[in-house]
């Protein structure tokens, strides 16, 4: 067992954090590191090492409400037309496949994707499918589990300076927190659309009458005024608050993490070529954030749920998506990026199968379709299949559990391993998921 | 007959408080001598079979345990279903798991020594009691004996506390079985052990305590659906220490604080300076920072009563009853989500409110609510039931908030560290299971009734009858079950209604429980101090559970005034309640001061200007500041939903928001000491006493003078000290 030399340090440092000494050796990022530390580690619980994986970090696009895989990436032509629905299809750069007809740059550049069209669970109501696709897990009664971003950070922790799980533009729902975890895991939002003319993230730049030479003075008034306290008090909650300061006034005075979040720094072709909507825009700094050096960026765009017109409802929705999503794809590819970065397309579920009487589609967790691409997934390969009228997963229907754990096994992280939840509960960061080689390149 | 002896050797044992000095061998007592179950030569399914499947882990969540079972073989999880089990070891796949035939060649046997490969490893010798035991099973045809296997009815453990000195010191645990026929059986060799914190003490599988370092652990066995544990605490061998004379008790709280630091050796904190408690008890009994004026006659103030003066005049204030109202609110999820209306959340905050106010005992208004039904208008308590129709949701919550205990776990299983089946959680579920809500005239507002019908358990299909939790069934005659539940709980013979109200008044004021969390009540968290619970438990009692009264003695307390302590026993302190914790201010607290100090106001939506944070009725009603340092979003009944750990954006926020920047520009409190000629060191002293309750130290005055001096505006860079008080870790701590 290779891990026991690891649980000894770890249970080391907690000894040292128990008699107050840890606060000697603060860095910036500290608080994140303490709270790694601070994990319990039992003997009985499963542990493996993390490793470095094939993707350095990730991009989660979430579509909210549920994206009909008829009318995306699973197109049913030759299917009755109560089912097939009113979108045409077309042909992609993949020989004999095909995808809605809206989404015409996407279908350019699907030889760089890994298209899912099995992707299976049994929660029809969006804030449990929301759940399953935020956390790898059914919803429980018992247990608030972390978002995967969450458990990226606990498991790598900051890298650059940068908060290393970023929601764009803000917590998307609530289970996208920490969960069990320290709720230092939870993720950082921008708090502002970078779409928006007046995008700022917030509270990050210095208010309007206070330059760097002043912003210097106020921390030196802040250290006098904190010594004496700091003296007369030792405790883990200070230190905890001091370290956030420190890497607070880092990204305050680290310009490149500062500029990570800007994109007016981006060239004028390229913010058009992402186009100048909440897609594109949002799409960019998820690029410019993961470029920088952030783990795990977590982003929403538009609205899903099509209940009723959803020809409409996708003609407005998709062209955006659409040249956003090849965009952001052909943009990591140029700069050498898309092989170290997992770029993940979802929803919390697919739609039914029929066309409803408000020529729509209703919930349909039974089959639906996602994308990976980049971070060590196969490039142009068709994973699974639902059967003729989308009802149904047909080849290799692929579980929540064995997506999330895939996912995790790109990052380098085994997604048996157990953290610990309260009440000395171990708690595997996906239950019963197997890593699916065949997604993987 | 020859049980006597036994039992009452068990007794002796039960109230024996065991100090062993150093290494010590495993005394005669707890010897396995075979007792009338054991030497019966007849094995049971019930009674060794499966646990001996749980003290090996095979039924754990790990293994075969887990909902879909671990390599195609799935147990019950920690053996809750033994008909279940009998049948997927003997019937689900015929002569493989076991094989009556060659009762030797079962696989399950052979998988559990290894001898085929397993996933789970070798778990015993076949010369082991356990290997022996499932042949033998085999050998008398494997049957299932759920129907006429005696019940178990108690298990216990003894010692159940024991102070060992030094590294290694051992002491051996024994753990009794009881059935219903009233034949003991000494488990130990068949319990499963674990430890709350090992680098404390251990338990070995012989049921053997090791301590390790000093500390207190809780150590506990496991055997059928029960949970027994035994406290710890271990010293360092000869550490030479002497209670120090001259610590003073206020009342009853301290002499069982003070009793227990004794036993642990530690000594606590001296009691905090004026200026410390007048800040300290002002949070939290008012939510506000004293003013200068009374800072300042507090302190010079020679009448030795003055502390509990003080107390009591906070405690009759309007912002006392705001504080208590705001706890409920978060505890009751009072805010407004599809489909309760902001208007019914409205009359439900005021309600509470008004019952707060009135002094209404928590008896009474949680009977009027518990039992609630018409419309949330006429009839505000009835908002409570907004979880409808999910009943087993609104039963959880009840537990959770007034027994103090998450009965979520056994929803699907039984709770492997505590004493709740199915049966009991369907059992507790089935008083609320015939609530229903419609929609009313009105189409903001819900009415709540009730419909006859059953409740069935969902593995074995039976009716489960309403039955309060580790207590009998209710009286079925009663129209509304929910009468005999309120009834129940609010009755003083319920042993957890009380000291849970109990431990969460004190957690407010020390930041922890006795019972830590404060709803995490179970066997295996034991409170840190029973006496201390129970003695305020039965004051809740004796007042008619006056919060108000139990706050007065807390709050008059050596402990809640003690100072804080720093060194390598200060967390087992802090935990005893021996030196005061710092604790972040929570978020409505904090940004109320912080309009204090700056004397600016806040706008919240549907409230008049200048409210305070910690009157909003709504719990959707919020800002950037309340979400960034956790205000509760009222989502859940946990008491976690209060959340004081730092983040990132909240430093940010402090540093560069426009909570500190803009409050300090618009309330103008710099600027118009500056018209008034105030000089520069009168106006950093102000800023103290307002924020931190102190002056300056002369050094802390020469620094920032000579910044004033060494350049900028004098405006700006007496604002930029007033910014940096206000980001300063002793202004957002109580402390």
């Amino acid at each position: 067992m290779t891990c026991s030399d690891h649980i000894l340090s770890r249970r080391n440092l907690l000894t040292v954090g128990a008699v107050g000494g840890l606060g000697l050796s603060l860095t910036d990022f500290f608080r994140i590191q303490a709270a790694q530390a601070a994990q319990p580690i039992d003997s009985k619980q499963n542990h493996f090492q993390n490793s470095e994986g094939t993707a350095k970090s990730v991009i989660f696009i979430f579509l909210p409400g549920g994206m009909a895989q008829q009318e995306s990436f699973d197109p049913k032509p030759n299917a009755p037309i109560e089912y097939r629905g009113p979108l045409d299809s077309i042909a992609t750069s993949l020989t004999g496949v095909r995808f809605s007809s809206q989404f015409k740059k996407t279908a350019q550049i699907a030889d760089k994707l890994t298209i899912i069209r099995s992707l299976t669970h049994g929660e029809a109501a969006h804030e449990r499918g929301v759940h399953n696709m935020f956390t790898g897990y059914r919803p429980s009664p018992a247990l608030r589990y972390p978002s995967m971003g969450s458990v990226v950070s606990q498991e790598f922790g900051p890298r650059n300076h940068l908060p290393p799980y970023v929601l764009v533009p803000n917590v998307p729902n609530e289970f996208a927190g920490p969960g069990y975890l320290s709720s230092a895991h939870a993720g950082f939002s921008l708090g502002s659309d970078p779409a928006k003319k007046d995008y700022r993230v917030r509270d990050l730049s210095l208010p309007k009458n206070v330059d760097m030479q002043r912003f210097g003075k106020r921390r030196k008034l802040l250290d006098i005024v904190n010594e004496h306290f700091r003296q007369r008090e030792q405790s883990d909650a200070i230190d905890a608050m001091d370290s956030f300061y420190g890497k607070a006034f880092s990204l305050i005075s680290s310009k490149e993490a500062r500029e990570a979040f800007d994109i007016s720094k981006e060239d004028d072709k390229l913010r058009t070529r992402y186009g100048r909507n909440e897609y594109g825009a949002r799409m960019l700094v998820a690029r410019r954030l993961v470029e920088a050096g952030v783990r795990f960026v977590s982003l929403t765009c538009g609205g899903w749920d099509h209940h009723a017109n959803i020809e409409t409802a996708m003609k407005n929705n998709v062209p955006q998506f659409d040249q956003g999503f090849s965009a952001l794809i052909d943009d990591l590819s140029e700069r050498g990026l898309l092989d170290s970065t997992l770029v993940c397309v979802t929803s919390e579920f697919g739609r039914s199968p029929k066309i409803n009487a408000q020529a729509g589609r209703d919930h349909w967790p039974k089959v639906f379709s996602n994308l990976l691409a980049g971070g060590g997934v196969r490039r142009g390969h068709v994973f699974g299949s639902s059967n003729a009228t989308a009802s149904e997963p047909d080849e290799d229907p692929l579980s929540v559990e064995d997506w999330a754990t895939t996912i995790y096994h790109c990052l380098g992280i085994n997604a048996k391993k157990e953290l610990m939840a309260p009440g000395g509960r171990p708690i595997e960061i996906v239950e019963g998921g197997n890593v699916r080689s065949d997604l993987l390149a | 007959m020859n049980r006597l002896p036994s039992r009452a050797l068990f007794k002796s044992f039960a109230v024996l408080t065991v100090v062993v000095l150093g290494t010590l061998a495993p005394t005669s007592c707890c010897g396995n001598e075979p007792t009338e179950a054991e030497t019966d030569s007849t094995v049971s399914f019930v009674n060794d079979v499966v646990p001996i499947l749980s003290r090996h882990g095979c039924n754990a969540g790990s293994c075969h345990g887990a909902a879909r079972g671990k390599d195609g073989f799935a147990l019950s999880l920690f053996g809750y279903d033994p008909a279940g089990d009998h049948q997927t070891l003997v019937r689900e796949i015929p002569g493989r798991r076991i094989d009556l035939a060659m009762p030797g060649e079962s696989l399950l046997l052979a998988k559990a020594t290894g001898s085929v490969p397993h996933t789970g490893g070798k778990l015993f010798e076949k010369d082991s009691d356990a290997y022996q035991k499932l042949l033998h099973w085999i050998e008398q045809t494997a049957k299932f004996d759920g129907e006429t296997a005696p019940q178990l009815v108690q298990v216990s453990m003894t010692p159940k506390e024991v102070v060992l000195e030094g590294h290694q010191a051992k002491q051996p645990a024994k753990v009794l079985a009881i059935y219903e026929d009233g034949a003991e059986r000494d488990v130990t060799n068949l319990a499963a052990f674990s430890s709350s914190n090992s680098n404390v003490a251990s338990i070995s599988n012989d049921g053997r305590i090791v301590a390790d370092r000093p500390g207190e652990a809780f150590v506990m066995a496991r055997f059928g659906a029960h949970t027994v544990g035994c406290n710890v605490i271990v010293h360092s061998k000869d550490d030479g220490f002497e209670w120090p004379t001259g610590i003073e008790e206020a009342n009853y709280i301290d002499v069982a604080i003070l009793e227990k630091l004794r036993k642990l050796h530690i000594v606590p904190a001296p009691v905090c300076s004026d200026a410390d408690f007048i800040r300290r008890v002002s949070i939290d009994l008012t939510g506000r920072l004293p003013s200068r004026t009374e800072l300042a006659s507090f302190v010079v103030d020679e009448d030795i009563e003055k502390r509990a003066k003080l107390i009591d005049r906070l405690l009759s204030t309007d912002d006392f009853e705001r504080l208590w109202a705001m706890k409920w609110m978060d505890l009751l999820k009072v805010r407004s989500i599809n489909p309760v209306s902001d208007k019914s959340i409205w009359k439900f905050s005021q309600w509470l409110k008004q019952n707060i106010h009135d002094g209404v005992p928590i008896k009474q208004w949680l009977t009027e609510m518990l039992t609630a039904s018409g419309g949330e208008f006429e009839n505000p308590p009835a908002t409570f039931f907004q979880d409808l129709p999910d009943q087993k949701k609104v039963a959880e919550d009840v537990a959770q908030v007034f027994l103090g205990m998450r009965i979520q776990c056994a929803q699907c299983h039984n709770h492997p560290f505590d004493r709740w089946t199915m049966d009991d959680y369907y059992g507790f579920v089935a008083f609320f299971d015939m609530v229903r809500r419609k929609r009313g005239t009105d189409p903001r507002e819900r009415i709540i009734f009730s419909v006859k019908g059953k409740t069935l358990h969902p593995v074995t299909k039976e009716v489960v009858k309403p039955r309060f939790l580790g207590g009998e069934n209710a009286d079925a005659t009663s129209a509304d079950p929910r009468i005999a539940l309120a009834s129940w709980m609010t009755s003083d013979d319920n042993p957890y209604f009380a000291p849970n109200l109990a431990n969460r008044i004190w957690e407010q004021f020390f930041g922890i429980g006795i019972v830590n969390e404060v709803d995490d009540v179970r066997v295996s968290n034991p409170p840190v101090n029973q006496v201390l619970l129970d003695q305020l438990a039965e004051r809740l009692i004796a007042t008619e559970f006056d919060f108000k009264a139990l706050a007065r003695d807390i709050c008059n307390s050596h402990a809640y005034q003690r100072g804080t302590m720093s060194g390598w026993n200060s967390v087992e302190a802090e935990k005893n309640f021996g030196a005061a914790k710092l604790r972040r201010i929570r978020a409505e607290v904090l940004l109320d001061i912080i309009s204090q100090v700056t004397e600016t106001t806040d706008d919240f939506a549907g409230l008049p200007a200048g409210a305070s944070a910690t009157e909003i009725p709504d719990g959707k009603t919020t800002n950037h500041f309340l979400n960034t340092f956790g205000k509760s979003t009222r989502q859940s009944v946990c008491a976690c939903e209060v959340n004081t750990q730092p983040n990132l954006s909240q430093a940010l926020h402090l540093i560069n928001g426009d909570t500190v920047h803009n409050k300090i520009g618009r309330g103008k409190v710099i600027q118009k000491m500056v018209k008034s000629k105030t000089p520069n060191p009168e106006i950093i002293e102000n800023i103290f006493l307002r924020c931190l309750a102190r002056s300056p130290t002369e050094r802390e005055l020469d620094q920032l003078m000579s910044e004033l001096k060494s350049g900028g505006k004098r405006n700006q860079v007496l604002q930029d000290i007033f910014w940096a008080v206000l980001n300063s870790r002793e202004f957002v701590f109580n402390h």
